[in-house]
């Protein structure tokens, strides 16, 4: 997942054998749908770009259904075939971008340009890329989660590189606290929250970013404009899901600061956000 | 009687409607919470009383009757 | 109104594979073995035969298992065997005009096999199940079908349930001949119900339901001396249901009423109370109290007329007359892993000045019984 992972098991009767198969289970995700990996489906997929549709199986095609959804949501903002801007946008590189490169790349960008049919799935043209990361990621902490359950696991934690989900509250039966970082310092926590169960993600360009000069661009890049999206400096949210608490957190923080902070109050979603003057917004709803 | 009927329906409304999220269902979810705790005693009381007394229905969706004399 | 992005969301998010399963997600098997023994009936209210009347073993037995990814099956098997006697006729006491009971003898014994299964399917937002059963003892045998629906609403805060069944009866009366019963009757009954559970809050939630039952056929006692019923029934319930818990105690409350009215004339009021008292991760205690109070049936008489024509209604089933009852019960549950063990008990007690409604004269037949049962489930 090219992120620390970490899974914390308890109340079950044989730890080692169920978290072999909950790493087992992010391992299979990996495998099928990291970028990295050249034998990835999304790698296929994505060499198949322009010649000819790559049959995909239900999984895959529910996966995609999900990330229809959030382009839909966030009218087009949230794109998984933005990820061609990751080749201008490099973590090492030392200046910005040409003008006419982003212009050229953005052209391979847009989710509504993809043909699906059940079962399949055809990039128009040759160049274009899907990444399901920013939804696989998440989905794999609820599919672990899942998997734990149908074990029979009552108590542990899911932490896939700072999206945290919950099996269920420790041994003694109280909440886990789960912090969240501050932006300035990721060993600090501006705020520790009481989980039971359900979600945490946290999106931010703190965690990973592109340093060009004296500035910091963030590592989440707006298929609109072809630029780091240049908005809120981090977003938590809860939700039952991770994969949710995912998507909002990021379709947030993809969105202009006004924006952003009325689309989280008008979630329905518990959030924490925080803005580049290190202002803190909380929801209404208990965190 | 009316007075219980009421009593019911006015306890049962006075906590109101606010939405419950699925992250604060931890206490509904509970086995002591449920409609029908326990499947089984709930079927065998139905068949208790409803072949003790004039009544029957309401508790759970119909099944097969029996002589019960 | 539009939906806020976390319902968006979530929704779709329920069609990924990994939450897909609403059903069971683990098999589960559970025994219960049940006796009661009704008390005996004073010995001066009997005119003719045994005062002893039923003692009865129940023994259930319920599977139920996840099948595949959407579907679950649930197989019932419910098994009871009683001995004893039961209420003839009754007559007016000369001397009194007090009612005594023709009871049979004491040589009654039946058993009764109920076998159910129920496939449900689940979808995101919704389930539906097919039931069939079949019920069969030595004068009853019983067929039944019933299908049912459930919708999730508003974000999952509200279920609506749907139900209908259909259930037809023969009956064969023993010894029909030497006595002169019926010796072959039918009936058949066709029940709706529907039923609306909501979520309030954090820590409560009420189901309303109301169902109809219309029956018709052979709905007289055939072991009865002198009882002609209507040949139609149309019944009625309206229920609520309450939950709440108290985080202080740490239990939860039931509280449940239920209204019945049918054409026969009963009216009846159920009032359910029960208290889950939670004492740390493994033990359960549950006390509860319930009171039942009807009124007779219009065509209840408190003793058999031999001046009323055949073909006119009359009964003197004590079920028909005016009374109330109240159960004390008590339940412990113990939980083990992936053990459950419970063991309740039982008091049943019914009068006639229990009742809202006093009746004149109280029938004699009216039961009092003790309840025992002991229960094991397993879940893997």
């Amino acid at each position: 997942m090219g992120c620390p992972c970490e899974i914390r098991l308890a109340g079950s009767k044989d730890p080692t054998t169920e978290g072999e198969h909950c790493l087992g289970e992010i391992r299979r995700f990996e495998a099928k749908y990291s970028r990295y990996s050249e034998d990835s489906l999304v790698s296929e997929i994505n060499r198949n770009a322009g010649l000819s549709p790559t049959p995909i199986d239900d999984e895959t095609d529910s996966i995609l259904d999900y990330a229809d959804v959030c382009f839909q949501l966030s009218d087009g903002r949230f794109d998984i075939t933005s990820g061609v801007l990751r080749r201008l946008w490099q973590p090492d590189m030392s200046a910005l971008p040409a003008p006419d490169d982003i212009a050229e790349v953005t052209r391979l960008i847009g989710w509504q340009k993809v043909r699906r049919k059940p079962g399949e799935i055809l990039l128009p043209e040759a160049g274009m890329q899907i990444d399901l990361g920013g939804v696989v990621k998440e989905y794999v902490a609820d599919a672990v989660v899942q998997l734990a359950l149908k074990l029979g696991v009552t108590s542990g934690i899911v932490n896939l590189g700072g999206d945290i989900a919950v099996i269920g509250p420790q041994p003694s039966g109280e909440a886990w606290d789960v912090g969240v970082a501050d932006p300035d310092d990721s060993t600090r926590a501006i705020a520790t929250i009481k989980m039971k169960q359900g979600a945490i993600t946290t999106s931010g360009g703190y965690e990973r970013f592109i340093e060009i000069g004296d500035r910091k661009y963030s590592h989440l890049l707006d298929p609109t404009t072809g630029w780091p999206a240049d908005n809120l400096l981090g977003v938590s949210v809860i939700a039952d899901q991770a994969v949710v608490a995912g998507s909002l957190s990021t379709i947030a923080l993809l969105m202009p600061e006004d924006e952003a902070l009325s689309f989280l109050a008008d979630s329905g979603a518990p959030y924490l956000a925080i803005d580049t003057a290190h202002h803190i917004y909380r929801s209404e709803v208990t965190l | 009687m009316k007075k219980i009927i009421l009593m019911v329906l006015t306890l049962a409304f006075t906590a109101g409607c606010e939405t419950v999220k699925p992250w604060e269902r931890d206490i509904l979810a509970q086995p002591g919470m449920q409609i029908e705790a326990d499947p089984l005693d709930a079927q065998l009381a139905s068949q208790v009383y409803d072949s003790k007394e004039a009544s029957s229905g309401g508790n759970s969706p119909a099944g097969g009757g029996c002589g019960c004399n | 109104m539009k939906k806020s992005p976390l319902a968006v969301l979530t929704s779709a998010a329920l069609a990924l594979p990994a939450f897909a399963a609403t059903q069971p997600s683990e098999t589960s098997i559970s025994v219960k073995a049940s006796h009661y023994k009704e008390e005996d009936i004073a010995a001066s209210d009997v005119l003719l035969g045994s005062n002893e009347r039923y003692d009865i073993d129940v023994y259930q037995f319920q599977l139920t298992t996840p099948v595949g990814a959407d579907w679950s099956l649930d197989v019932n098997v419910n098994r009871e065997i009683m001995s004893g006697a039961s209420p003839w006729g009754t007559i007016s006491d000369f001397a009194t005009g007090e009612p005594t009971l023709i009871m049979s003898g004491a040589t009654i014994s039946d058993q009764r096999t109920e076998v159910s299964a129920t496939v449900s399917r689940y979808f995101t937002d919704s389930s539906a199940s097919v039931t069939l059963s079949h019920s069969d003892e030595d004068d009853y045998e019983a067929k039944a079908i019933a299908i049912g629906g459930e919708w999730n609403f508003m974000d999952d805060m509200a279920t609506l349930a749907v139900g209908a069944s259909y259930s037809s009866d023969d009956i064969t009366p023993t010894d029909a001949l030497m006595f002169g019963r019926v010796t072959d009757e039918e009936k058949r009954s066709r029940s709706f119900s529907v039923s609306w559970t909501h979520i309030l809050d954090r820590t409560s939630l009420v189901q309303l339901g109301a169902s109809i039952t219309d029956r018709d056929g052979y709905l007289s006692d055939p072991y009865k001396i002198r009882d002609t019923r209507p040949d139609n029934r149309l019944e009625k319930t309206f229920s609520a249901k309450y939950r709440k818990y108290f985080g202080g105690p740490g239990a939860a409350m039931h509280l449940d009423y239920r209204y019945f009215r049918d054409d026969f004339g009963i009216r009846s009021h159920t009032l359910d109370f029960a208290w889950h008292q939670q004492f740390g991760d493994r033990f359960r205690v549950i006390p509860g109290i319930r009171y039942y109070s009807q009124e007779e049936a219009d065509f209840y008489l408190p003793a058999d007329s031999f001046l009323i024509p055949l073909d006119q209604y009359q009964s003197s089933d004590f079920r028909l007359s005016s009374y109330g009852a109240w159960a004390f019960s008590i339940k412990g549950v113990v939980n083990l892993d992936d053990w459950t063990l419970d063991l309740s008990y039982e008091r049943y007690i019914s009068a006639g000045d229990y009742g809202l409604d006093e009746p004149e004269f109280e029938h004699p037949a009216l039961l009092e019984f003790d309840f025992v049962t002991l229960g094991v489930s397993y879940r893997f």
